[in-house]
């Protein structure tokens, strides 16, 4: 890789004044070394270290909602009883991410901000539409593990689990910009990379998330997700949904998707269709046609309708149990 | 004749390794631990065309990077590349980055050419691009006929058609391939990760122009090698000419990236299985028309109707060559596919005759090792109990189950095989065997013998291995070091007691009379040589395994619950490692039966998946429940087991998972994609142009 300074930053305002533009922020690493190994990404001049930065790896519980520090790894959460108690999903999703010794590691910020898997755009040897390149490989190509959805040419999905489980409980991302705090929804997190071929979110260089706030309103929630393999390996499809049951009926539902689209796939008819619902098979089935309707498969990934049809439908009824 | 004993204290026992303590507390130093004086990293340059004319390679500012020591080219130019990751330079420098810099300092001056094809069916069709100028994409390879096959069709009872293809594998041992060699006036040492030490010194030898005894092979350890490790290989000869430039050891070893492109692979296959029986279920007719590529070179034949004698066979297959890697050997060459193909195709035949599948092979199957076999392995996985109709489970999570049978015949021995064993007069005794333990615990095959044979302890037993300056000894191939090596020390034993008893005078030195039988020798250690000996080992193995699964039909994982593998390898010397390399066979069958599959791309040729991201392995999560067992045949001499283990696995799983869902899935690796697809479930796919 090419060579970088590296400084550990003791403040939010110094670690943005350290990236300054010509900057990357290194927290668990896993991502950022792949890509600064392989050169897919202009190589930044300095790695600052943020693990130092103070208060961001605290999980902190609240009436109305609850924060997670950027720095929380997701082994905190996934060995959190209290998120396992208050946020069943997010316990979930934690759990499958990755390995164990990656999930010691991989914080909240780091899994939000990871860039695509595409293996065109992860190969050393192609230079596709998310390297700047004027062509999609994976179109007409190998795209098995590509988007069902996109408003793009670039068709690589969003693989964040993370991001799929926020968005289900309606999370809120806080993020350093130009010195000012913004508040993102996960949606506006995410949606430059729906339009955007060279996107895989909406942060701007510098951008440093700060901390994601769970509202406390929804006290069900799920996620699973679909593999080749059985551990350590990336969802094909991912889903997670979230609500409060009350009466057997649904409140505030959300439903969303992770690897059928840039962003995470999030349909608010269904939403909107799901609230005050009981739920039973032709419920959640219904809710699954109309989040996957539009779907448009290419030649190697149709197998995601069925498989996110099906995970909708139990991510649904697990909401009931 | 020589004879192994009747009655036995440690062969056919259960030994821990020798060197487990070692390996466990990594004193175990492995070719790619080795830190030999002031060692440089060695890395290669790798064509990133699939197809190109490489006109000249500047290496001035690579050998200018702060660091390099030395800066090769592997050919002569104008160099022509056939495939992706083809090695066009190499360098060595004091550090890895360092080298990764100096790579990308080369300047290659190349005219790609946009004329490749890395897809098989592509590769087939009339006006595809020729992989190599002086020969055509395909060349025809194994076909025979016998009997009247058309005729015998119509006389059938039950006939299917199938279509079976498996894909290519990559070879992934955990070290990947490499060496350090150090090329100093005396000769060249080189510590290397190899499955024949003596094949990597003559290899060597001859590419460096050097005599055979000027190189000397190391291999005190080595990290897995499962058929491509047989030779010095190209990077074996780069860190050998890069050493020689530098003037210091270099340690090449491969990167995960250069291991999935240029060591060789199993070549895929598509067979089409046309197979007929007659009402009573005989077997009658049988055409398969196959082929499959191994990359720019190599063979795809594969053994058809594989275990199974059918009087009316007509056999049919090509090669066809594409712009990738080449194969080599690979863990049973040629048998996982044709297992694969022709047991998918019995138990679709089976379901077609509405027989149950384990009764049909035990009808046509006419090994008798294998009934036994089969039988044995039915009673303990309880296939009677388990077996339903194809589909019928209830649920979305369905169970099914399927069996396969294998056959081992290449096997043998090298009779070539020596050793010596030194005897000290205090009662200690060091063995000396040119060969390797490529990791099946080939030291400890030969403390057992010996521990049997002089009526020691096995911790009484030193032994050295991998190192040429000892006598020769077997390439680890075709699972033949077992049976090579039992035998030679067996005969070192025999002519060690010999010795002790007529210097000493003494009836029996073993055991008990061992330390004093040795004292005798003085101040004057005894040396002994011992070769192969006949009557002590033979082949084929047999084997035969049964699987379950769970199929989930609405994501489509598939869940292998259990896998009950049946083999014999003859007389078993230690149990503990022949169940090893059982457990280590079922593993990587099931590997290429789930997860294992080079991915290429038509446009850019190449590569898609080399590393274990996308090139899936199994891992301990998704590893089942795994019952051997072993029937032991002493009167058949020492057979090796490590590649039958891994030839059926495949097509159980297959099998139990077409058993699960109903429906079959006849393209390996066995995805959630194709289950999906097989239950009809996938939105046809309609290509539309933006």
């Amino acid at each position: 890789m090419k060579a970088f300074e590296y400084a550990t930053a003791l403040s939010t305002d110094s670690a943005r004044e350290l990236v300054a533009g010509h900057g990357a922020y290194l927290a668990g690493g896993n991502d950022l070394l792949g890509l600064l190994k392989d050169y897919l990404v202009p190589g930044p001049d300095i790695l600052v270290n943020i693990k130092s930065l103070p208060d961001l790896n605290k999980i902190e519980s609240g009436a109305k909602h609850w924060i997670l520090g950027a720095l929380v790894t997701v082994g905190q959460i996934e060995n959190s009883a209290e998120i396992k108690t208050a946020f069943p999903g997010l316990h979930e999703a934690a759990s499958e991410i990755a390995s164990q010794q990656i999930r010691n590691v991989a914080t909240v910020g780091g899994n939000l901000a990871q860039h695509s898997r595409c293996w065109y755009f992860r190969h050393r040897d192609t230079v596709c539409l998310k390297k700047n390149g004027d062509l999609c490989y994976a179109r007409n190509g190998e795209n098995r593990y590509h988007s069902l959805f996109t408003g793009n040419d670039c068709i690589s999905p969003v693989v964040s689990s993370l991001a799929v489980i926020f968005a289900a409980l309606d999370a809120t991302a806080v993020v350093l910009r130009d010195g000012r705090e913004t508040r993102m929804s996960i949606a506006e997190l995410y949606q430059t990379a729906w339009k955007t071929t060279t996107a895989h979110n909406s942060l701007n260089p510098g951008d440093l998330i700060l901390r994601v706030e769970i509202p406390t309103v929804r006290s069900r929630s799920a996620y699973l997700q679909a593999s080749d393999k059985h551990a350590f390996d990336w969802a094909l499809v991912s889903c997670a949904a979230a609500a409060e049951v009350a009466d057997g009926k649904l409140k505030s539902p959300r439903v969303v998707l992770g690897g059928i689209s840039p962003v995470p796939h999030q349909v608010g008819a269904a939403n909107s269709f799901l609230d005050g619902k009981t739920l039973d098979d032709a419920t959640a089935s219904k809710a699954a046609d109309m989040i996957l309707a539009g779907a448009t498969p290419l030649e190697h990934n149709g197998y995601k309708v069925p498989m996110a049809h099906a995970l909708i439908r139990r991510a649904l009824l697990k909401l009931k149990a | 004749m020589s004879s192994w004993p009747a009655e036995t204290k440690y062969i056919s026992k259960s030994t821990p390794r020798i060197d487990a303590p070692a390996k466990l507390t990594g004193q175990a130093r492995y070719a790619s631990d080795i830190q030999a004086d002031g060692w440089l990293y060695g890395m290669i340059l790798r064509s990133k065309w699939p197809a190109a004319k490489i006109l000249s390679v500047n290496l001035d500012k690579a050998r200018q990077v702060p660091g390099i020591k030395a800066a090769i080219t592997v050919k002569d130019f104008p160099q022509t590349i056939r495939f992706y990751g083809e090695e066009i330079a190499a360098v060595a420098g004091t550090s890895k980055q360092a080298c990764l810099d100096a790579l990308r300092a080369i300047e290659v001056q190349a005219e790609p050419r946009n004329d490749f094809v890395v897809n098989e069916d592509d590769a087939r069709k009339e006006n595809a691009p020729q992989v190599w100028d002086s020969r055509p994409n395909v060349s025809p390879g194994r076909s025979r006929e016998q009997g009247t096959v058309d005729q015998a069709f119509t006389e059938c009872a039950a006939v299917i058609e199938g279509s079976y293809s498996t894909a290519v594998q990559i070879h992934h041992p955990m070290e990947t391939h490499g060496s350090t060699v150090s090329w100093t006036d005396e000769g060249v040492t080189a510590w290397a990760s190899t499955q024949g030490i003596s094949a990597v010194r003559d290899g060597m030898a001859g590419a460096l122009e050097l005599d055979h005894s000027q190189v000397r092979v190391i291999t005190e350890f080595m990290g897995g090698g499962f058929g491509a490790k047989q030779s010095a290989g190209i990077e074996g000869v780069l860190a050998a000419r890069l050493s020689r430039e530098a003037r210091a050891p270099v340690r090449l070893m491969l990167t995960r990236f250069d291991n999935s492109l240029a060591v060789g692979n199993r070549p895929s296959s598509f067979q089409k299985i046309k197979i007929g029986a007659l009402a009573d279920g005989t077997l009658h007719a049988f055409e398969m028309n196959a082929y499959g590529t191994p990359g720019i070179n190599g063979g795809a034949n594969i053994p058809a109707p594989y275990i199974y004698r059918i009087p009316n066979t007509r056999v049919n297959q090509s090669t066809v060559l594409v712009n990738a890697g080449p194969s080599c050997a690979f863990r049973a060459p040629d048998h996982p596919p044709a297992s694969f193909g022709m047991e998918s195709a019995m138990d679709d035949l089976a379901v077609k005759l509405g027989m149950d599948p384990l009764e049909f092979r035990l009808k046509n199957d006419s090994n008798e090792i294998r009934q036994r076999e089969y039988k044995l392995g039915a009673e303990k996985f309880g296939w009677k109990e388990k077996y339903q109709k194809p589909g019928s489970s209830a649920g979305p999570v369905k169970t099914g189950i399927g069996c396969a049978g294998a056959a081992w015949p290449a096997g043998g021995a090298s009779r070539r095989t020596q050793g010596d064993a030194q005897i000290n007069p205090d009662g200690s005794i060091e063995f000396r065997l040119g060969v390797q333990d490529i990791g099946t615990g080939t030291k400890t095959v030969i403390a057992v013998v010996a521990a049997e044979m002089l009526g020691l302890k096995p911790e009484q037993i030193t032994v050295k291995t991998g190192d040429t300056n000892y006598p020769p000894g077997p390439t680890s191939g075709g699972s033949t070091t077992c049976a090579s090596i039992s035998p030679t020390v067996y005969d070192i034993c025999a002519n060690a007691l010999q010795q002790l008893q007529t210097q000493g005078g003494i009836a029996d030195a073993r055991g008990d009379n061992w330390f004093a039988a040795c004292k005798k020798l003085g101040v004057t250690p005894l040396v002994v040589h011992g070769q192969w000996q006949q009557g002590l080992s033979s082949s084929p193995a047999y084997g035969v395994q049964f699987a379950e699964v769970a199929v989930d039909t609405e994501t489509g994982l598939v869940t292998v619950k259990k896998v009950v593998a049946v083999h014999d390898c003859g007389l078993i010397i230690d149990k503990l490692t022949t169940e090893s390399q059982i457990n280590g066979g079922v593993i990587m069958g099931m590997g290429y039966a789930l997860y294992e599959e080079r991915v290429m791309d038509d446009l850019s040729g190449v590569v898609l998946n080399p590393n274990f991201e996308t090139y899936k392995l199994a891992g301990i999560a998704d590893v089942p429940e795994i019952e051997i067992v072993l029937i032991n045949m002493p009167e058949r001499g020492v057979i090796g087991i490590g590649e039958p283990a891994t030839v059926p696995t495949a097509a159980a799983i297959g099998n139990a998972v077409a058993n699960a869902i109903g429906a079959r899935v006849g393209s390996l690796p066995i995805t959630p994609a194709k289950i999906l697809a097989a239950l009809g479930k996938v939105p046809p796919f309609t290509a539309s142009k933006s």
